[in-house]
């Protein structure tokens, strides 16, 4: 077959890119589920003996699973909940503030379920919890509520991911035509009757993979359930194999099987979430924007405003005070005197060296992770969209595959992999920057595809028939068309690599120490005063990067218009 | 000018999975003439357009531009678009929003690196062939649709290429801008000399501005030749349909009454009409094209023409589209449909007199 089309310069990088991501991705899962199959000594390297036994060991853990299935469900029901009403509210009514309430729906995402777990462990622990101890103060016996439990857990997962289900649910919504619902009240039909004939059955296919994507995410989530749960010997999947493997003696092949059916499930619903939005994409989308026809409620307004505050307070603004609240204190209480006030956290957090270094390393590695990011998800994303490469498709589904797996679970199957990678690079920097370069690859590649897509095709053919080469083309054509994709997936990289848990903790050694474990690792061996210090001394820096990138974003678009 | 082939076009076919979307065709180019690809959206024009210029890959064939073999399937070469040294103006226009007019005009020319001097002449040559010389520093953004068009053109042009191709490069212009566009893409393609491969499913357009037509339809080609024997002589009643309106009549052929030059057909409703067989196979049955415009209509009592072809009829209904009335007769159990310019006076139900020159009525080659 002539291939000569493709030039040799993009069968060559195309070649490369391919082969660079399926060593990332490919080559931990294979260690992954060679674990997990691993019956033989467990001091052996390759396994002695393959079988099934791991696998039907996990009967045993039964409460695991249940704890699993129930915290997620409720997690997800909550979520759903707050995104749908959320979601009804900022793009069919006239709530007051509209604009200013849709781009706050945002921040619950920016403040991360770890901030959130924190926070809440401070509010609602039984004994200590502020409400609690308010509760008791006014004459209430026992606690008022106990965060540590199943729903404890739930309720500080739905609450951030809540934002998550908004931008779904809201993308359907406004993605509907009104042109359908008012074509029914022509007809005659009343209100409700179009609410439920009409809209209810177009939005249905969105809120339902909205769901399937929710679902995943929490059966995977792990942040809220070890900072909540694991005190008190609450597990769920992804906290018992994060204890499995740091025990002593740890279960590696039993943290594997949970590992691979949790692998599994997640696949499958990733799969779902896929085939359920690919039907919708053609019924409802249809590119076009609509002019916003929101309904009007009446004094019922304010009340629909409120809501969605009283959503921002619990997500945002009260865990953040509570964090503040506690982190200028000796001890944590609830009315604290005068006396009880300090700074000293601050100053121990500063002074730590473990905070220090594990600042600056989490920073370098927002950096570069973001930085290389982006020009190898770029080439991917362009190879995936643009060029007529043969398994171009084989790529995308490679690329979506840290997707599917719980970033505890990813690298896990790294952690193995490199332990016997002949170049000794587990423990330093360099293995966490792989780690995240691959687990941030769906990240980056979904960002930049959005945009990609979005070019004209002809863009880029026009530059081809006036004579121009690949890398002539993507230097003067594509990559600057490109740039605010590629701004902001460089942005939601770094953001999302120096706040990343699940992969760091399993993966940093005594010298390769980042942020959010050492915050994590506070938490549970020194003061919750402390990990507050600490968390928003995080949040802080992250805003502060986040501002100082935006502002010369900016500035560099204001110059060139 | 010579009249050797510049562009050729052989046996072209052009697959999407199994799906055979173009093909088998063959045409060529003579050097610096205007050849239009003209057909309804989906007949693969605009995709044997894209295999020429080398952005779409065919499953077989062989093209070859001013001797060079840009595309050959049997022996494997297939030259990506960058290296044909084509020239094309895209139908969205293409222009880079992230540069300034100028630098859209100058980029095939950087390709080639030029010396900024030279590159500083051609580009204000392109941009004054197209009378946008004081938009040199504008952004694409700045720019209208007419504007942004012209840019597109001057920067096809720039670099000098032998063969510009143009993708219904005027169909984003709203019509009036569209009708003065068609000309001076007309004179341009005249003073420049260049071979071109048009594409377009506006009819006017093609009858203005090529040299020859070719008439596609579900990826095949139904006719090829000038504007004129397009218009006039249709050879299948795709054609008669989509060039122009026309008036398809079938009927029986009455073989005694016909000779080398004319047909004779009993129509359907039993009338008797006489037509033009354009050196064509005249089979039992046929059919005709009679163009809306080329049905006269007269008082049932004035006097018929010296053709065969007149008919008593009755109105039906008359419709004012403005330059053109459209008049619906009843003619033999069916309806007809005229267009005539000019005021129009004819009642429903008026009996009149129908009548047709035998020379504009065509026989097709298929019924």
């Amino acid at each position: 077959m002539p291939r000569s089309e493709s030039s040799s310069a993009q069968l060559i990088v195309g070649g490369a890119v391919a082969l660079v991501v399926a060593a990332l991705v490919l080559y931990p899962v294979f260690y992954l589920f060679q674990a997990a199959f691993d019956v033989g000594d467990p001091n052996v390297r390759p396994p002695t003996a393959y079988g099934l036994d791991n696998f039907l060991t996990l009967p045993k853990y039964w409460e695991i699973m249940v704890n699993t299935l129930v915290v997620a469900s409720a997690a997800t029901v909550m979520a759903l909940v707050f995104g749908f009403i959320a979601a009804w509210i900022l793009t069919r009514t006239n709530v007051p503030m509209r604009g200013t309430l849709e781009q706050l729906m945002a921040v619950p995402y920016y403040v991360t379920p770890l901030l959130g777990a924190l926070a809440w462990s401070l509010l609602g622990a039984p004994e200590s919890g502020f409400i609690n101890q308010l509760w008791r103060a006014m004459g209430g016996k026992e606690a008022l509520f106990d965060i540590s439990g199943p729903l404890g857990i739930a309720w500080v997962m739905a609450l951030f991911e809540g934002a998550v289900a908004f931008v779904m649910i809201s993308a359907v919504m406004k993605s509907m035509d009104p042109a359908l619902e008012e074509a029914s009240q022509v007809m005659g039909a009343g209100r409700l009757r179009t609410m439920l004939r009409v809209t209810l059955p177009l939005v249905a296919p969105g809120v339902l993979g909205a769901a399937v994507y929710v679902f995943a995410e929490m059966l995977g989530s792990f942040s809220a359930a070890l900072v909540l749960g694991s005190p008190n010997r609450f597990y769920v999947l992804t906290t018992a194999i994060y204890q499995l493997v740091s025990q002593y003696p740890p279960r590696m092949p039993l943290a594997a099987a949970m590992g691979v059916s949790l692998f599994a499930i997640m696949f499958g619903l990733v799969f779902l979430y896929r085939r359920l939005t690919l039907n919708r994409s053609f019924t409802t989308i249809s590119g076009k924007a609509f002019r916003p026809r929101p309904m009007d409620v009446g004094p019922l307004r304010w009340v629909l405003f409120a809501v969605c505050a009283v959503y921002l307070f619990l997500s945002v603004f009260l865990p953040m005070a509570t964090l503040m609240f506690a982190s200028v204190q000796r001890l944590a209480t609830v009315m604290p005197t005068l006396s009880n006030l300090t700074l000293e956290h601050y100053t121990t957090a500063f002074s730590l060296n473990a905070v220090r270094s594990a600042m600056g390393n989490s920073l370098w590695l927002g950096f570069w992770t973001a930085t290389i990011g982006i020009v190898l998800t770029g080439l991917i994303a362009w190879f995936i969209q643009r060029s007529k490469l043969p398994g171009r498709h084989f790529l995308e589904y490679i690329v979506m595959f840290p997707q599917a797996v719980p970033r505890l679970v990813f690298a896990f199957g790294m952690m193995w992999a490199w332990l016997v990678f002949p170049i000794p690079i587990y423990g330093t920097l360099w293995l966490l920057l792989i780690a995240y370069l691959t687990v941030f690859l769906p990240l980056g590649v979904r960002t930049i595809s959005g945009v990609i897509v979005q070019l004209d095709r002809s863009l880029e053919e026009c530059g081809e028939v006036c004579g121009a080469n690949w890398f002539y083309r993507i230097r003067t054509i594509t990559a600057p068309l490109l740039r605010p994709g590629l701004v902001a997936a460089w942005f939601l990289i770094f953001v999302a690599s120096v706040r990343e848990l699940g992969a760091s903790i399993l993966l940093m050694g005594p010298n390769s120490k980042v942020l959010t474990p050492a915050i994590v690792e506070s938490f549970f061996s020194s003061s919750s005063e402390l990990t507050a210090a600490m968390a928003l001394i995080q949040t802080v820096v992250v805003g502060a990067a986040m501002l100082l990138f935006l502002i010369s974003t900016r500035r560099l678009s204001r110059i060139e218009s | 000018m010579t009249a050797a082939p510049h562009i050729e076009v052989e046996d072209l076919v052009i697959r999407y999975g199994a799906v055979q979307a173009v093909g088998p065709v063959s045409f060529q180019v003579k050097a610096g003439e205007q050849m239009t690809l003209l057909g309804p959206s989906g007949c693969g024009k605009t995709t044997t357009l894209r295999a020429v210029a080398g952005l779409e890959k065919p499953h077989s064939g062989r093209i070859r531009v001013g001797g060079r073999v840009m595309f050959d399937g049997e022996a494997g070469i297939n030259l990506p678009a960058e290296e044909r040294g084509l020239s094309m103006v895209f139908q969205s226009y293409a222009i880079w929003p992230h540069m300034t007019v100028f630098e859209n005009v100058a980029y095939g020319l950087r390709v080639r690196r030029k010396s900024q001097a030279e590159i500083q002449d051609r580009v204000r040559e392109a941009l004054a062939l197209v009378k946008m010389e004081a938009f040199a520093d504008r952004h694409a953004s700045q720019l209208s649709g007419g504007q942004q068009q012209r840019v597109a053109v001057a920067r096809a042009c720039a670099f000098s290429p032998s063969v510009l191709l143009f993708d219904e490069p005027l169909s984003n212009l709203d019509a009036k801008l569209r009708g003065n566009m068609r000309i001076e893409l007309r004179e341009l393609q005249h003073r420049l000399g260049v071979t071109s491969l048009y594409v377009t499913h506006d009819l006017e357009e093609a009858l203005a501005m090529s040299d020859q037509i070719l008439v596609m339809n579900a990826g095949h080609i139904e006719q090829h030749g000038s504007p004129d024997a397009i218009y006039n002589s249709p050879r299948t009643t795709f054609v008669a349909d989509f060039v122009g309106s026309s008036n398809l009549i079938r009927g029986k052929v009455l073989r005694e009454r016909s000779s080398a030059d004319i047909v004779v057909i009993e129509a359907d409703g039993g009338e008797v009409i006489h037509a033009a067989t354009c050196g064509r196979q005249v089979g039992d049955q046929a059919c005709l094209s009679v163009r809306t415009v080329h049905l006269d209509i007269a008082d049932a009592a004035s006097t018929p023409p010296r053709h065969p072809n007149h008919w008593p009829a009755t109105i039906q209904r008359s419709v004012f589209l403005g330059d053109l009335t459209q008049i619906h007769v009843v003619w033999g159990g069916r309806e007809l449909i005229i267009r005539r310019a000019g005021p129009q006076h004819w009642q429903e139900g008026q009996q009149v007199m129908l009548s047709a020159d035998p020379a504009h009525c065509t026989l097709l080659e298929d019924n």
